[in-house]
Parts: C-alpha cells; structure tokens; sequence
C-alpha cells in the first residue's frame, strides 16, 4: 500500500481514464456503438467491450478514491512511488536504449554506405547486403553490445574492462543460438530494410 | 477411439514423435530430448538468483517457434520444453536458498529459514537432497491430482456451461486473481480492466480496428507475445535494474561454510519426512489449483503448517530438514495443479501457466479449455491426443527429476555466484532479440519497451500485473462468449443473468472482491507473479 495521497491521485488518474474511455475513446473511435441493430438484427458491437471494461474500471476507481480517503494513513512516512531518483535512472537507462536501438538501425546501412560501394559504378543499398557478412551483423553487434555493456556499466555506477568481453560473449552467443542454426532468423534490424 | 487409445497416442505422440537422434538404433523423440533440455536448463536458471522459470519460458518462446514453426508438431516439443523449465526451475530455487541464504525464486524464501542454517552446521548436502526429495515428491502429487482431476472438470464445463456461463466464469477467475494478488483488489481490478481496455485497442470484428485513433501502428493491436513479455518481463527487468542501481554502492560477499556434518539422506530420513511432505503436498496442490495464488503463498502455508505438526529436537527456523521438507514440497506442488484452470477452463492462473497458453495460441491447433477433453469415439479428436501427449512429457519431467535432478542441482550451486548485475542486462537484449526474431519488426521492439515501461511503472504503484496479463489473454475470450450469448438471448440486456449457474458465478465474483477487500492483506503476494 502507497500513502494515502498517492493512492489518491492513481484513483483519480484511473478514474480520469475511465471516463475518457467511457465517454470519447470507445465512442468516437469505434465503428459500431455498444449495441448495433442492422436489418432487424441486434448485436454486439465493437465499443461494447471497451465501454464495459472503462465504465467498470470508472466504479473500482470510485471505490479506490473513498476506501482511501476514508482510511487511516499509515503510511505517510513512504517515499512517492517514483522520485527524482528513479527518473534520473529512467532517462539515463532511456538514453542507452535509443543510442542502441539507433545502432541496431543504422549501423548496418552506414557501414555499407562506406564500405561496400565497390567500384562505385552502382550504389549498393543495404538491403542487398543484409544477408552477407559481416554487414548483416554490424548493427546487431553494435547495438546489442552498447546496449548491454552502458546498461551493465549504469547500474554498477562504473565502467569494468572485464563487461567488454562479457558483453561481446553474449552477443556472439545469441548469434550463435539465433543467426548460424536458423536460416529463416532476421536478427534485427534486417527485417525492417 | 476409447479412452486408453487416446493415452496411449498421447504417450506415443511423445516417445514415437519425430527423431532427434538415435543412440545404438534406438531413437529418441525430440519431445523427450526438449523435455530434458527444458529441465535442466530450469534447474540451472532456478539456481540464480533474479531469474526464474518465467525469464526463460518467455525469452525461449519466440526462439523455440522460430526453430519449430507454427505446425501441430511443433506443440508438443515446445511445451514439453516449457514445462521442463517449469519443473526445473522449482527444484533448482532451493539450491541458493540453502547454501547463500538467497532465494533463487521468490518462493523458496523460506527454504532459506532452515535450509541455510543447515548449511552453517556443515549440513548443506543433507538439506539440498531434503529439498530435492520433497519437491519432487509435492510435483509427482500435484501431476497425479492434475492427470485426473482436469479432464472430468473440463467435461463438466462443457456439458453443462453455455455461453452465458463461459462469460461469467471468465469473470469469475478474473475477479478472483484481481483481489487475490497484491495487497489492494480494487488496484487487482482496475489492473484487470485496463488488460481488457489495452486489448480491445486495434481488434473487434469491423472493418476499422477499434480505438485506434486513425494511426497504421495501433491497426493491428498490439502482438500478444511482445505485450505479456514486456509488462512481465521487460518491466521486471527494468525495476531489477533500478534496485541494482540504488544498492550499487553495497557489496556484499556470499560466505561459504565448511561442511562436514551429516550429509545423507537414508530410507529411514525420508520415512520421517513423508508426513510433512504429504500435507504440504496436499496444501500446496489445493492453493495451486486456484487462480492467481502463488506458489509462495503455498510455501508459507506448508511451512507453517509443518512447523505446528513438528515435535522434534530442533525448532523450525534452526535447521531442521523438516522446515525445508515443508516448504519444498508445498511450492513444488503448486506447479502441476496450477495447470488444472488452464488444461480444464482456458484460463491461466500464473504466470507459467501464461506462457503455456502463449505456446498454444501461438503455434495453433491446441485450444487449452474445456473442448479440449471431447472424447469423440467415431473421429480422432487431435487436441486430447496432444492433452495426453503433454501429462507425458510432465511424467518424463518427473521421471527426470527423480533420477538425475538431484545431482544436477548440486552440480550447479555455482549458479548463485553470477551477479545479478551481469546477468539482466543479458537478459534485456536477449528479450528484445527474441521479440525481434518472432516479429521482425522494429515496431515491436517499440512496443515491447513500451509494454516494459508500463510493468516497470505499475511495479512501483503497486499494481498487481497479473490480473493485467491475464484480462490482456482472455479478452478476446471473454467478448466472443458474450458476443454469442447475447445473439443466442435475442438481445436481452440481461443476458448473463438469465442462467442461475451465470447468477452464480457473478454472484461470487462479487462476494471474492468483498471478502479480500475487508480483508487486510500483505504486500508479500506481489513478489510470487514473476517466478
């Protein structure tokens, strides 16, 4: 259990959903009503379900914010669920996720752009190169081992000699288990180009 | 086709599948060679702290379809694989429990209360083949309990529940795990029409995909895979790291004891501990064949029930390998009857349970549920085969477990060492890979993040995630069933009321939510979801 006045906004944050949902999402977003007829036959329809799951997610809210505002707080000494702290981990741990998101992605392609031109009489496009190595491994190895070696090195609070090599293992494990058995595994980013 | 001839194609449908490799001649089945992989790959993951049989379950999925494809063939060895782990993974939680005082998986906390004091008397061995001994005892009872309990409750269900009554005991269940796990039902609740909320986005039966908003990217919902992997799994990765990062700066060294006391486990030992282990066994057999309650709440009931049962010299809590023996065989027994629900109505009640109904929808021809036991006698009815065919592989899992899993599992006590730290950043890429390999979709990949946030985000408000996983699968269920009573009650808006047996289960629906809301509980239930 939270403290009260936490508890009370996650009520009303549900409850702010709920009616939303209830009131303009389902609604206005659905191409059949709760309830259609169409030539004298009455069914279902599609904003049925997420009516009833909002409307009854408005009712468990209301009861939330009174059992909450009625009870006896024991727990005002807790910390907020998520404070300062957390969103400073939260953008740091954001950050290393899209540099190697963005190394998965590109890697690959800039690495052909610069190196696999040949003799430059026909631009070669990734797309072509993605099932030769090394080029179909650069952005999965780029960005799988950013990935785990800044996340290794964020939460130990220091960088180690020692997570480069484990970081490059288990890359090369997971080549191992997903790209040389299976010829039909796009490792990513390959199915996207 | 009679009874016996379906069990024995659902016996042959493992032993007689297809080839592997054969060993002097004689071949052995793929199903049985995953079985064995899956087992003691679980026994292994179980035996490091921060992961559980849940971690590998999820992240093996997408790779074992990617290696199996999506045919009726592919079912029984992906799992049989899953189930390995599942059993495996059971066993090998004890094994740091009782040498580190670590818990490999939340439910074997209070192996730690007699198996690690053991282990400072020079007793570890002796408490690790205790362990061994109880949990395979409590999972071998659980499966016989499941093998004959199942089929006859599924047959009830379907012979006397229309679809009205299938809608109302979709409710039920889930109304039962909301106010079950975590420390507030109506948080259970919310949890759990949010899951039907998320799931009704991009789905229905129009042409326009539901709520939407008009974008291609929410069209076609969000893939089930990616969205249970990442609340369940991204979402505990990312609090790990969090916790990590906060204790970063304490460093604290498992220590190791010299052991040289009693370290067998003779007949006369295991006849001593027989009593306790049957009433664990029983109790933890009864919790798991309810949905939503966890295999540590089992433990701590079987621990506790063991301890008023116990006259012996030493107490509970001092190291007494009847304390282990309780506990063990109470969450080992949790495994196999948490598939009752799954097997019998379709619904699953863990998080292991999820992932076996994640291998099922994904693969195909396996629907998990009540039509699964139709007996047909004039046609083969391919899914009680494939029924049959996975009590197979769970009597394999034990058949291994009896034999080899003691040893294994003090062959890997070398597990507990591998820092946490090093270990979920590996397991971070490895689920983006896996969701990748499955979708090839960078779009998934966002997704994932997405639904990981979000399990990060309702680990900290105290959200229980359960009962969004679980309303997230069933959702499409749940409207299909009420689709279909409300056309075959020519549109009566009270529709789920026109039965008294729907009157009923509404009825309890309601009356569970009550109960456990007067009820104080403790925040305890939130740590068994993922393990």
């Amino acid at each position: 259990m939270l403290s009260r006045k936490t508890e009370l906004v996650l009520g009303a944050v549900f409850l702010g959903l709920g009616l939303v949902v209830v009131f303009a999402w389902a609604p206005l977003d659905s191409e059949t009503a709760m309830i259609e007829t169409f030539r004298r036959q009455t069914t279902m329809g599609d904003a049925f379900l997420p009516t009833v799951a909002g409307a009854l997610m408005v009712v468990c809210a209301i009861v939330h914010l009174i059992m909450n505002y009625r009870r006896a707080d024991l727990f005002d000494t807790e910390n907020p669920p998520i404070d300062g702290n957390d969103l400073a981990f939260l953008l740091q741990l954001s950050g290393i996720t899209a540099l190697s998101i963005a190394l998965f992605y590109w890697a690959g392609p800039l690495a052909v752009a610069l190196f696999a031109q040949g003799d430059g009489s026909e631009t070669v496009t990734y797309r072509q190169m993605r099932s030769t190595y090394p080029y179909k491994l650069i952005g999965f190895v780029m960005g799988g081992f950013s990935l785990v070696f800044f996340t290794t090195a964020l939460i130990e609070g220091r960088v180690k000699t020692i997570r480069i090599f484990s970081s490059l293992i288990v890359v090369a494990v997971l080549i191992a288990i997903f790209d040389l058995p299976l010829d039909n595994v796009l490792l990513p980013p390959n199915g996207d180009w | 086709m009679s009874v016996l001839d379906y069990i024995w194609a659902g016996v042959m449908a493992v032993l007689a599948g297809p080839e592997a490799f054969s060993i002097f001649g004689i071949g052995i089945s793929i199903t049985i060679m995953m079985v064995t992989f899956g087992f003691l790959l679980g026994i292994v993951i179980g035996a490091t702290p921060g992961l559980g049989g849940a971690f590998v379950m999820a992240v093996s999925l997408p790779i074992l379809i990617s290696i199996f494809g999506y045919t009726p063939d592919a079912l029984l060895p992906v799992m049989g694989f899953l189930i390995g782990v599942m059993k495996g993974a059971t066993v090998g939680g004890a094994v740091p429990a009782i040498l580190f005082n670590t818990p490999g998986t939340p439910d074997a906390l209070m192996t730690t209360l007699d198996g690690y004091p053991m282990a400072k008397k020079g007793q570890a061995g002796k408490a690790l083949r205790t362990a061994h001994f109880a949990s395979a005892s409590g999972d071998t009872f659980s499966d016989l309990v499941l093998f004959t309990t199942a089929p006859f409750l599924a047959i009830v269900v379907e012979s006397y529940l229309g679809f009205a009554e299938k809608a109302a005991l979709i409710i039920l269940s889930l109304s039962f795990v909301a106010a079950v796990v975590g420390a507030s039902p109506m948080k259970g609740l919310i949890a759990a029409f949010f899951g039907i909320l998320v799931a009704s986005i991009g789905t229905g039966e129009d042409l326009y995909p539901r709520l939407s908003m008009g974008t291609d990217f929410l069209a076609n919902g969000f893939p089930l895979i990616t969205a249970v992997l990442g609340v369940l799994i991204l979402g505990e990765v990312i609090f790990s790291f969090e916790e990590i990062w906060r204790d970063r700066r304490s460093t604290r060294a498992a220590s190791e004891f010299k052991q040289s006391g009693d370290n067998g486990l003779s007949w006369r030992d295991r006849r001593a501990l027989l009593p306790y282990i049957s009433v664990s066994a029983v109790v933890g057999t009864v919790i798991g064949a309810l949905p939503g309650i966890g295999s540590t709440l089992a433990a701590t009931l079987g621990y506790a029930t063991g301890q008023k049962m116990h006259k012996g010299p030493v107490p509970f809590g001092e190291g007494t390998p009847e304390g282990v023996a309780a506990t063990e065989a109470a969450n080992s027994a949790v495994s196999g009857s948490n598939l009752i629900p799954v097997l019998s109505l379709g619904i699953p009640g863990n998080v292991s349970a999820v992932f076996l109904i994640l291998a099922a929808e994904s693969i195909g021809g396996f629907n998990p549920g009540p039509s699964v036991f139709r007996f047909s006698v004039n046609e083969v009815n391919p899914e009680l085969v494939i029924a049959f065919g996975l009590f197979t592989t769970m009597m394999i899992g034990n058949i291994l477990n009896w034999t080899i899993g003691g040893q294994f599992m003090r062959w890997v006590g070398i597990m507990a060492r591998v820092p946490k730290r090093v270990l979920m950043p590996m397991v971070f890429l490895l689920t983006i890979t896996a969701v990748y390999v499955q979708e090839t979709d960078m779009l998934a990949v966002y997704f994932l993040l997405a639904f990981g946030l979000l399990g990060y985000v309702m680990r900290k408000i105290k959200m229980p995630i359960l009962p969004f996983v679980i309303a997230f699968i069933l959702a499409g269920n749940l409207e299909t069933a009420m689709r279909q009573a409300f056309a075959v009650s020519d549109a009566d808006p009270f529709f789920l009321f026109r039965s008294g047996t729907s009157i009923v289960f509404l009825a309890i629906s309601v009356l569970v939510v009550i109960f456990f809301s007067r009820k104080q509980k403790q925040d305890v239930a939130m740590s068994s979801e993922v393990s």
